[in-house]
C-alpha cells in the first residue's frame, strides 16, 4: 500500500503530463467524433439523441454531381499547384544551397515570407495584385495563390535534405562523365526523393484545405471547401457531415502515410 | 616516353593565399605516384585541378599531350576515387560501377560484362545487386575504386581513400591497391598525408609543403637522402644536428660538431668552408657500444629512457651539450650494452647533409 502510494506521488509530474495529454486528445477528437456520428443519423436535423443509423447520407453525397465536381476541381488545382511549387521550390533551394551566390540569405528570407504572412492579408493582396495585372479570378488565380503559399514549405524541406547531401556525390557524377544537368537528374533528384514526396503531399493537402485564398481569388466554380461553406450557409444537414467525414478520413490517411514514408526514408 | 600528365608552371590562388605555387610536375605512364604532405600543402588542390574541379589561376595542365586546363570534369579522361567514396546511395553496386559506362553510351551487354569483370577483380561479383549502405567500409572502398576504373581513365586519382578505414584494413587495402595498379597497368595519382602509405605503395613520391614540391623521388631515395629538414622530419624519424663545415672531400663533408670532427654524406650540397649546415642521422643508423670501437667516431652518452616497441627498443640518449639523440636498437645490440653509459656513433654515409 505504502509503495503504491509512493510510486504515484514520485511519478506525479509524469502522471500530470500524461493526463494533460489525454485531455488534449479528447478535446481534439470529441468534436470530430460528434461530427462523424451525426453523418450516420437518420434524420435531417443535427441533434442528439441519434435514434436510428443510416448510410443514406453517404450514398447521397457520392451521387451528388456538385460534390464530385468540387472534389475533382480541388484535386486539379492541388496537382497543378504541387507541380509548379515543386519546380520553383527546388530551384530556390538549389540557389540557396549553392556557394558563391550573392544574397543567398535574402533569397531564402523572401522565399519563406509567404509562410508567415497571415492568409487573409496574403489573399487580399493577391486579389489586388491580379486586378492590377488584369488576371481574371478563377482557376489560374487560385493556382497562383496556392503556389505562393506552398513554395516556402518545399524550399525548407528540400533545403534540409540538400544540406545533408555530400558535395562529392555530384562531383562524382560529373567526374564519371555527366554534365551538370545529367548529374542533377540522375543523382541530386533521387537523393531529394523523400523531401520531394513529403513536400508534394504537403502541397496537395494544404491546397485542398485552403479556403481564404480560394475565396478571394476564385471564380464561380467552387472548390470543396467553398462548396461546404456554401452548403453550411444554407443550413446544416447530415449531408455536410458526411462530406466532411470523407474529406477528413482521406486527408488523414494520406498525411499519416506521408509521415510514415518520410520517416522510413530517413533511416 | 611522353608523360601522361604534365603540370606546367601551375599556380592556384585562393584570394591572395597561394594554395599551389609554380608547380611543375611530369608523371610517366603506368606509375604509382603519391602526393605527400601535411594538410594545406596543396596536394588535394593539385588533384582537384587535374580532375577539373578547380581552375588554376595560371599555368597549364596537359593530359596525354593535350591541354585540358579549362575542360570541365566530364570532358577529361581522368576519374577520382573520393575520400568519402561518394557512392550513389540510391543505386546498386552494379549500377554504381556502370554509371560512367552508361554515360559513355556503351551497349548494355558490354556494360554488364565490364561491370561484372571489374567486380570480380575485387571479389565483389556476388554483391552487384546490393545497395552501398549494405556494404562494409572496405567493400565500399573497392566499389568506389572499380567505379572510377570502369570508364578506363588515362589517370586514376585517389584522394586519401584509405583515411576512413581502420589500421588493419588500411594495410590490407594498401597491398590490394598496389596489386590492382600493377595488374591494370594504370597510372595512379594518390594523395595522402600518411608517409607510411606513400612509402608502401609508390613508385614516385612527391613531397609537398606550402604549395610547392619539396622533393620528388622513389621512396628509398627520399628516406635515405632527404634534401630538406621538412622532408627529413616528414618521412620517418630523424636526429638533427647542426655543425660547421671544415671542408669537402669528394662525396664527403668534413664537419665540426660539438668539438668533434665528424664526416657526413654531402648529398649533392656544396657548402662553403665555415658555413653552418644541418645534417641528420636516422635512429636505426645510430649505434651504441659499451666501449670505444677502435678508430671509429663515437661520443659518450647516457641512456635517459628505454621504450620497448616489440621488435626493437627506442633509446633516448643524452649527449654532452644538451643534445639528445634517439636510437633504435634490436634485441641483440641491446643485450650487448652494459649499464646506462654508452658510446654513440654512426657510419659517415648514414649522416646526410641537408640543403637548409
Amino acid at each position: 500500500m505504502n509503495s503504491f502510494a509512493s510510486r504515484y506521488f514520485t511519478d506525479l509530474p509524469k502522471t500530470a503530463l500524461s493526463a494533460s495529454y489525454w485531455i488534449f486528445v479528447i478535446y481534439l477528437l470529441l468534436p470530430l467524433s460528434l461530427m462523424m456520428a451525426m453523418s450516420f443519423k437518420e434524420a435531417s436535423f443535427i441533434a442528439f439523441p441519434i435514434q436510428s443509423w443510416t448510410l443514406d447520407w453517404y450514398a447521397k453525397v457520392l451521387q451528388d454531381q456538385q460534390f464530385l465536381g468540387a472534389v475533382g476541381y480541388s484535386i486539379f488545382i492541388a496537382v497543378a499547384t504541387t507541380v509548379i511549387a515543386l519546380i520553383i521550390g527546388v530551384w530556390i533551394a538549389l540557389l540557396v544551397a549553392a556557394e558563391g551566390i550573392w544574397g543567398r540569405a535574402m533569397i531564402f528570407a523572401l522565399a519563406c515570407l509567404p509562410a508567415v504572412v497571415p492568409g487573409l492579408i496574403n489573399a487580399i493582396s493577391m486579389r489586388i495584385f491580379i486586378r492590377v495585372l488584369d488576371i481574371p479570378t478563377g482557376t489560374g488565380a487560385i493556382i497562383l495563390g496556392h503556389t505562393v503559399h506552398a513554395v516556402p514549405f518545399v524550399v525548407v524541406m528540400v533545403l534540409t535534405r540538400l544540406r545533408s547531401m555530400p558535395h562529392s556525390l555530384t562531383d562524382a557524377a560529373r567526374d564519371l562523365g555527366a554534365d551538370n544537368f545529367v548529374a542533377f537528374l540522375r543523382v541530386t533528384v533521387p537523393y531529394l526523393a523523400p523531401a520531394l514526396a513529403g513536400s508534394a503531399i504537403f502541397c496537395v493537402l494544404s491546397s485542398i484545405d485552403d479556403f481564404v485564398r480560394t475565396f478571394f481569388l476564385g471564380g464561380y466554380q467552387p472548390t470543396l471547401p467553398m462548396l461546404i461553406f456554401a452548403k453550411v450557409q444554407g443550413g446544416m444537414s447530415p449531408e455536410i457531415n458526411a462530406m466532411a467525414t470523407i474529406v477528413l478520413i482521406v486527408t488523414a490517411a494520406v498525411g499519416l502515410y506521408a509521415e510514415h514514408f518520410t520517416r522510413r526514408s530517413k533511416a | 616516353m611522353q608523360p601522361v600528365v604534365q603540370f606546367r608552371n601551375v599556380n592556384k590562388l585562393y584570394g591572395a593565399m597561394p594554395a599551389v605555387a609554380d608547380l611543375d610536375l611530369s608523371i610517366a605512364p603506368g606509375q604509382f605516384v603519391t602526393l605527400l604532405g601535411p594538410s594545406g600543402c596543396g596536394k588535394s588542390t593539385t588533384l582537384r585541378m587535374l580532375g577539373g574541379f578547380e581552375l588554376p589561376t595560371s599555368g597549364e595542365i596537359l593530359l596525354d599531350g593535350r591541354d585540358i586546363t579549362r575542360l570541365p570534369p566530364n570532358k577529361r579522361n581522368v576519374n577520382i576515387v573520393f575520400q568519402d567514396y561518394a557512392l550513389f546511395p540510391h543505386l546498386t553496386v552494379g549500377r554504381n560501377v556502370a554509371f560512367g559506362l552508361e554515360l559513355k553510351g556503351l551497349r548494355s551487354d558490354a556494360i554488364h560484362r565490364r561491370t561484372m569483370e571489374l567486380l570480380a577483380l575485387v571479389q565483389l561479383g556476388d554483391f552487384a545487386d546490393r545497395l552501398p549502405s549494405q556494404l562494409s567500409g572496405g567493400q565500399r572502398q573497392r566499389v568506389a575504386l572499380m567505379r572510377a576504373l570502369a570508364p578506363d581513365p588515362d589517370v586514376l586519382l585517389l584522394d586519401e581513400p584509405l583515411s576512413a578505414l581502420d589500421a588493419k584494413l588500411r594495410e590490407q587495402m594498401q597491398i590490394e591497391l598496389k596489386s590492382i595498379q600493377q595488374r591494370t597497368g594504370k597510372t595512379f595519382l594518390f594523395v595522402t598525408h600518411d608517409q607510411e602509405e606513400a612509402l608502401t605503395m609508390s613508385d614516385v613520391v612527391v613531397v609537398m609543403n606550402g604549395g610547392r614540391i619539396e622533393q620528388m623521388g622513389d621512396p628509398h631515395t627520399l628516406y635515405a637522402s632527404p634534401r630538406s629538414r621538412f622532408v627529413a622530419n616528414f618521412i620517418g624519424q630523424s636526429n638533427l644536428f647542426e655543425a660547421e663545415v671544415m671542408g669537402l672531400e669528394g662525396e664527403m663533408a668534413v664537419l665540426s660538431w660539438n668539438g668533434h670532427t665528424v664526416r657526413a654524406r654531402r648529398n649533392g650540397n656544396s657548402p662553403a668552408t665555415g658555413a653552418r649546415v644541418a645534417f641528420i642521422v636516422r635512429p636505426e643508423s645510430i649505434y651504441c657500444l659499451g666501449q670505444t670501437p677502435g678508430d671509429a667516431f663515437a661520443v659518450p652518452g647516457r641512456i635517459g629512457q628505454r621504450i620497448f616497441k616489440g621488435s626493437h627498443t627506442t633509446l633516448e640518449i643524452e649527449l654532452p651539450g644538451r643534445q639528445n639523440v634517439t636510437a633504435q636498437l634490436d634485441p641483440q645490440a641491446l643485450a650487448r650494452l652494459d649499464g646506462d653509459d654508452v658510446l654513440v656513433g654512426w657510419r659517415w654515409e648514414n649522416a646526410v647533409v641537408l640543403a637548409d
